[in-house]
């Protein structure tokens, strides 16, 4: 049966304001886990600014131009953070048969599923790399126009998805292997070399990090369309496609594990 | 109308042959080394609506196979099959507008949030008319002391709380047909008994069809008329208890009480007769057939090797009867 | 039947050991990708200064220290925090206080197998994989003894740590957040992220008071050192002690303060 997209969105404003609201009735342990969010962005930021009071660039690229792509890659990654983070307990609702109870809704499994946990503390993220995104640009002099920050949001918004993918794809591994939290875990650690320039690495790297755990889509590729209008790759203009595509491939993944697994597990 | 048609439904899984060690895990990967099992065995049943039927079998008969196949989540190796008016595994999520889905241990209530709000989402993601959310809740209120339970979060209730709250959330729009699986496990006797109480009104008002699996043979009698029985894949029996109970009409449950330790006079009494005999604490019962010999003999002969206390004489329970049907099935 | 049992047992064993050469299979390539990573980010931040000693450390001083420093970390990890909180919301603890022996010993210990898991299957084959990779730019000499001294002392540091961040779970639910600060707080002070020796001049003053500095700085400066300056060797190990036993009279002391609470609420 057809359903709309504003159905599941309101359906999903619905679940969201209510999960915000049952987290808040725990309020200790709301205020410390986003102090503690805010302290790990604001730690990430302090190595980063300590690195570069040593060295004016690396490789070519300048303080803020290493800096917007820091923050490009803090606010690309919020999404998965926030709202895909239920990807972390499939495993175990695979292991102990409880994933079937998500089979009965007559709505689609991957949104019903997903839609359960919101993780409010990527926020935090959010708004430090928006900051950081437009101090950066504003340092480098980019020009603001609204053609610009249209790119910016597009780019943004399809950077996010691979991430989004590869811990799709990752946390769907769980239909068939047992030590999923490795691969999920070892997925998750890329996001942290997302945020440097792909020139630094060798060309076999560099293959690699394009093509074959392609997170050089999730700051890099996209970040050039901004940073160096004059000599943009075909790889940056390709980018929202292949984050796309990459997306709908890791979605398509998932429902087959989960098809496949419903069907078995007793 | 009928509410589920079942024709030579039949569920066969491949199931790899395991290899060990790293390298067997290797070729586990590649391998084609399959061997077939048949969960579900040549299956045909219908199921009028507003029936409530007792899906009886023991573990690892194919009872879940067989739900999930009506609820659309597998897909039969051969067989037809017609839920309400659909397909089920060609229209699962049309076939999850008409149905309710329970199970006794795993909540699809939204954990962390007062059973309320789990209502209200769930009628939006069903399309609930506020019309038929508030008539619905209404009679809720006539059935159980909803109240206190509707703004507690889900976690925070007991096991029979929240067996109760996913009963009333799976009737919520009003589906055609519920699955119930072991609705009653793990609970105290009073509960039971609400439950029970509460699908067998929900029932009458909504004429919902009602496929029930239990090893709970209370949860039989409270409710059921019909049962299917099942094992192995293969179906043992479908038709009224009744008509089951008048099929054992011959047998008689004796009972006796001894003294010293049950379980071994229980043994030696298995030698002295040709019955099945079973022993608990209080009680040594029988399950005399009289068309092979009459209760009074059995009794007779007893009292020559055993010092009998006390006895009772009963029918044959519902209990006994799937059990011996466990055994020795229906001939 | 009986053998059916070993048997059993055995395929478990099997399983489970399978299991443990995928996930340490896979948490070495989480390794490599991590040191390669590095390898390159590093190489790239030198060759954009001339490949020039910085700090008075080399590109390969910088490799040897941030990938040292990661093994480290998965030394020093003994999840302590997690145990704690999740004993004390349980109400596990109490079962734990009765035993005859001291709680931050009997949790210490109890951990203390990996120690040797670890030494083995990570420390000893990135040690190797460096001093290979680096052409032996890691000194061998009396520096060794040195380091080894200085890591068993980080370890007492950090354990001691840990062990006040999870008394503080008495006073709280939220052992997620806590877990996380702790975790931050130290790997930035500690010097495992970026050497003491890039911070800027004030930072790593007001840093070189604080006990973090003793657990990853202390350790790899000494190993790095092959011609140590013995005034130099004492300070730092001086130091550690120092803190060894601060840390370890603070964590007592905030402990027992703390149980009240759990005596007087009943866990």
């Amino acid at each position: 049966m057809h359903r709309s997209i504003g159905f599941y969105l309101r359906i999903y404003g619905k679940i969201l304001v209510q999960d915000i609201k049952s987290k808040m009735s725990y309020r200790s342990d709301f205020i410390i886990s986003t102090i503690g969010m805010i302290c790990t962005n604001i730690a990430g930021f302090v190595s980063f600014w300590i690195l570069f009071q040593n060295f004016p660039s690396v490789d070519g690229w300048s303080y803020y131009e290493m800096l917007f792509l820091y923050g490009f890659s803090l606010v690309s990654l919020t999404p998965v953070q926030c709202l895909f983070d239920n990807n972390w307990s499939l495993r175990i609702y695979v292991y102990s048969g409880d994933f079937i109870k998500y089979c009965f809704r007559p709505i689609n499994l991957f949104f019903y599923y997903q839609s359960e946990i919101f993780d409010i503390k990527g926020l935090g993220q959010l708004a430090f790399g928006i900051g950081t995104i437009v101090y950066a640009w504003a340092k480098l002099g980019l020009p603001v126009t609204v053609l610009m920050i249209l790119k910016m949001i597009v780019f943004l918004i399809t950077a996010s998805l691979i991430m989004i993918a590869l811990q799709n794809a990752a946390a769907a591994t769980c239909f068939w292997i047992q030590n999923s939290f490795y691969v999920l875990d070892l997925v998750f650690r890329f996001k942290d070399y997302a945020k440097y320039p792909i020139t630094i690495f060798s060309p076999v790297f560099r293959f690699i990090f394009t093509f074959l755990m392609p997170i050089a889509f999730i700051a890099y590729y996209p970040s050039l369309v901004i940073l160096r209008p004059d000599e943009i790759p075909l790889l940056s203009w390709l980018s929202p496609v292949i984050g796309l595509v990459f997306f709908f491939l890791s979605y398509k993944f998932w429902m087959y594990g989960a098809m496949k697994y419903s069907g078995t597990g007793s | 109308m009928s509410s589920i048609q079942i024709k030579n439904l039949t569920k066969q899984f491949k199931v790899l042959n395991r290899h060990e060690g790293l390298k067997g895990s290797i070729q586990d990967l590649f391998s084609r080394d399959y061997k077939t099992v048949t969960a579900v065995d040549n299956i045909s049943m219908t199921v009028e609506q507003g029936e409530i039927v007792g899906y009886l079998g023991p573990n690892g008969a194919g009872k879940s196979t067989t739900i999930k196949m009506m609820t659309g989540v597998l897909e039969p190796t051969s067989g037809e099959i017609i839920v309400g008016d659909v397909v089920p595994y060609r229209n699962r999520t049309k076939l999850a507008q008409e149905i309710g889905v329970v199970f006794g241990q795993r909540s699809q209530l939204w954990w962390a949030l007062p059973l309320i709000e789990s209502f209200r989402i769930l009628k939006d993601i069903y399309r609930i008319s506020d019309e038929n959310y508030n008539a619905m809740m209404d009679f809720y209120r006539t059935q159980v002391d909803i109240e206190p339970l509707l703004h507690k979060p889900v976690r925070q209730m007991s096991l029979g709380q929240r067996t109760l709250s996913d009963i009333l959330a799976a009737f919520l729009h009003d589906p055609k047909i519920v699955f119930l699986d072991e609705p009653t496990i793990g609970l105290d006797v009073s509960m039971k008994a609400k439950i029970r109480t509460l699908i067998h009104a929900l029932n009458q008002e909504k004429n919902t069809t009602v496929i029930l699996t239990t090893h709970d043979m209370g949860d039989v009698d409270a409710l059921c008329r019909r049962i299917v029985i099942i094992d192995k894949g293969k179906m043992l029996y479908d038709n009224d208890i009744a008509h089951l109970k008048g099929f054992f009409g011959s047998y008689r449950t004796l009972k006796v009480r001894m003294d010293g330790d049950l379980q071994a006079h229980a043994e030696e009494i298995r030698k002295e007769v040709d019955f099945s005999v079973s022993a608990d604490e209080e009680w040594i019962s029988i399950l005399v057939d009289e068309e092979k010999e009459k209760v009074l003999d059995v009794l007779g002969r007893l009292q020559h090797t055993h010092n009998i206390r006390d006895m009772q004489l009963e029918e044959i329970s519902t209990e006994e009867i799937i059990k011996k049907i466990y055994e020795e099935g229906v001939e | 039947m009986n053998l059916k049992k070993y048997l059993t047992l055995t395929r478990a064993g099997i399983i489970e050991s399978l299991q443990f050469r995928l996930s340490a299979f896979i948490m070495v390539i989480g390794n490599m990708l991590y040191l390669i990573v590095v390898y390159f980010l590093w190489k790239a931040i030198y060759a954009s200064v001339g490949n020039e000693p910085i700090n008075g450390m080399s590109f390969y001083d910088t490799l040897i220290y941030l990938v040292l420093a990661t093994a480290l970390s998965g030394f020093m990890e003994m999840y302590t925090v997690w145990e704690m909180g999740r004993n004390i919301q349980s109400g596990k603890i109490v079962l734990d206080l009765l035993r005859p022996m001291e709680y931050r010993k009997y949790l210490f210990w109890s951990y203390s197998g990996s120690f040797v898991t670890q030494f083995f299957f990570t420390f000893l084959p990135t040690f190797i994989v460096v001093a290979v990779l680096t052409h032996g730019a890691i000194p061998l000499g009396i520096n060794l003894l040195y380091f080894v001294i200085s890591v068993v002392m980080a370890v007492s540091i950090n354990y001691s740590i840990d062990f006040i961040v999870g008394t503080i779970c008495i006073y709280t639910e939220s052992i997620w957040g806590i877990n996380i600060m702790k975790q931050v707080v130290v790997m930035l002070l500690s010097g495992a992220t970026v050497p003491l020796a890039f911070f800027p001049e004030t930072l790593r003053k007001v840093v070189s008071c604080l006990p973090f500095q003793s657990i990853y700085n202390a350790p790899l400066t000494l190993l790095l050192n092959g011609d140590p300056d013995p005034a130099y060797v004492l300070q730092t190990l001086g130091i550690q002690l120092l803190w060894v036993v601060v840390m370890l009279l603070a964590g007592k002391l905030f402990w027992r303060v703390s149980l009240r609470r759990i005596t007087v609420n009943g866990g």
